[in-house]
């Protein structure tokens, strides 16, 4: 019963700092928001777009999920989506990696059924088998041609088919969208996502950057879609 | 029929504390029996929270309290001595019938009023606001039985499979997250389960 004793005498300043002072002030600091409210507002002035970057992954169904949604949610407003695709990402040394990927099928196949949308796999993707769409979209320029891939991607890997992977599935996918060849062993705009995730924060996916906040994108549309319309880009702009 | 419905909760996480009205409320609109079951934070676990996740979680959570009009912000970890204190008296509390009052007492205190739990003063305060009886509690942090049901709630969690809370439990389905609540509720409607 050790761990249950009661803690005496009085709070050591590393204690206070670490259980009470570092919190608080984590708190509070979050509530501060207004570089990047001035930030939006010199963007609107300049007549240029708001910016949400999404991390997502394309063997992750919660990150189909936040893609397929966030482009609708974008869509209508003066925002670019930029897509941001990485393969490694999570908590170095996780033990619990797997539970976690089988568990993000159920997560989705759920959060899907809130928009009427249904899974077409029981489980899960390994990270490998799609990293080609990920190099793909890593190479090619930003822009709503890019989102449309990646939104068809999605549906087409998550929503409407099972079994293995293919690259030459996808290709006629890419040509409509981006009227090119793809790039192929293109794994340094990758890895160059990867590392721009982690230095704004998120750790994994998918994740929103949106002015400064970032946002777990499955669970958070909707506060996604509040922020762009507190930064003042908003569905009618 | 009246279905049971687990909640595994910890008192050093923060969504469980959002989670934790509208948890026990369920069972106003439902048929269910919420049974509580707190559970040794991840980190006295062994497991380890990376920087950036400790800190997105307190802005995250910061966002969210707001959106719930719940207050959040003046913080006293209660990790170590506060968080198992915190859960042999949860365990009294569930015997004395008065499991929700505590929770949500307990986990207002810790994240919302700064209130120390791993002091005397502090738990006594958060017990006597649920209608604990203090010397009852006080004798809770001794019971080793009490003890040997945190731990077995603990390893019931890792059983299922799962890491992090709060997860709630309906039959064999798995809800982690303060966040799907509603996809809770959709499967208890699904269920007939919603009272009328």
């Amino acid at each position: 019963m050790s761990e249950a004793r009661a803690s005496r005498g009085r709070l050591s300043p590393a204690d206070a700092l670490a259980r009470r002072v570092i919190p608080r002030a984590v708190v509070a600091l979050s509530q501060l928001d207004g570089a990047a409210r001035l930030g939006a507002a010199a963007r609107r002035r300049l007549h240029r777009p708001g910016r949400v970057e999404l991390y997502f992954a394309f063997d992750d169904p919660c990150s189909a999920v936040a893609v397929i949604d966030l482009a609708g949610r974008v869509a209508g407003r003066d925002v670019a989506l930029l897509p941001r695709p990485v393969v490694r990402r999570g908590i170095a040394g996780d033990p619990a990696v797997e539970l976690k990927r089988s568990y993000a099928v159920a997560d989705a196949r759920r959060l899907a059924a809130r928009s009427g949308l249904a899974l077409s796999r029981d489980v899960p993707i390994a990270p490998g088998a799609t990293a080609f769409l990920a190099e793909w979209t890593a190479s090619a320029p930003p822009g709503p041609a890019l989102v449309s891939f990646c939104v068809q991607a999605l549906e087409r890997l998550w929503l409407r088919t099972g079994g293995p992977v293919v690259p030459a599935d996808y290709a006629p996918l890419w040509r409509a969208a981006l009227g090119d060849r793809p790039a192929t062993a293109a794994t340094r705009g990758v890895r160059r996502n990867e590392r721009r995730m982690r230095r704004r924060g998120p750790y994994d996916t998918p994740a929103a950057w949106v002015h400064g906040q970032w946002f777990f994108a499955h669970d958070r549309p909707a506060q996604i879609a509040h922020r762009l319309d507190q930064l003042g880009w908003t569905a009618a702009s | 029929m009246t279905e049971r419905l687990e909640l595994f909760f910890s008192f050093r996480s923060p969504y469980s504390y959002l989670a934790g009205p509208r948890a026990f409320a369920l069972p106003e609109r439902f048929d269910v029996d919420l049974v509580f079951r707190g559970v040794i934070p991840m980190a006295m676990r062994g497991q380890s929270v990376p920087k950036a996740k400790r800190l997105h979680t307190l802005r995250d959570v910061k966002r969210e309290a707001v959106r719930l009009g719940v207050p959040f912000g003046r913080i006293h970890d209660p990790i170590g001595a506060g968080a198992m204190r915190c859960l042999l008296v949860g365990e009294h509390a569930v015997d004395a019938g008065r499991e929700r009052e505590f929770v949500l007492a307990a986990s207002r205190g810790i994240w919302a009023e700064a209130i120390d739990v791993s002091r005397d003063p502090g738990l006594r305060e958060v017990c006597e606001r649920a209608g604990l009886s203090w010397p009852d509690c006080a004798a809770a942090l001794e019971d080793s039985a009490l003890l040997g049901r945190v731990e077995a709630n603990t390893r019931a969690l890792a059983g299922l499979g799962h890491w992090g809370v709060p997860v709630f439990v309906l039959g064999d389905e798995l809800f982690w997250g303060q966040d799907r609540i509603e996809d809770l509720e959709t499967a208890l409607r699904d269920a007939g389960l919603e009272r009328r």
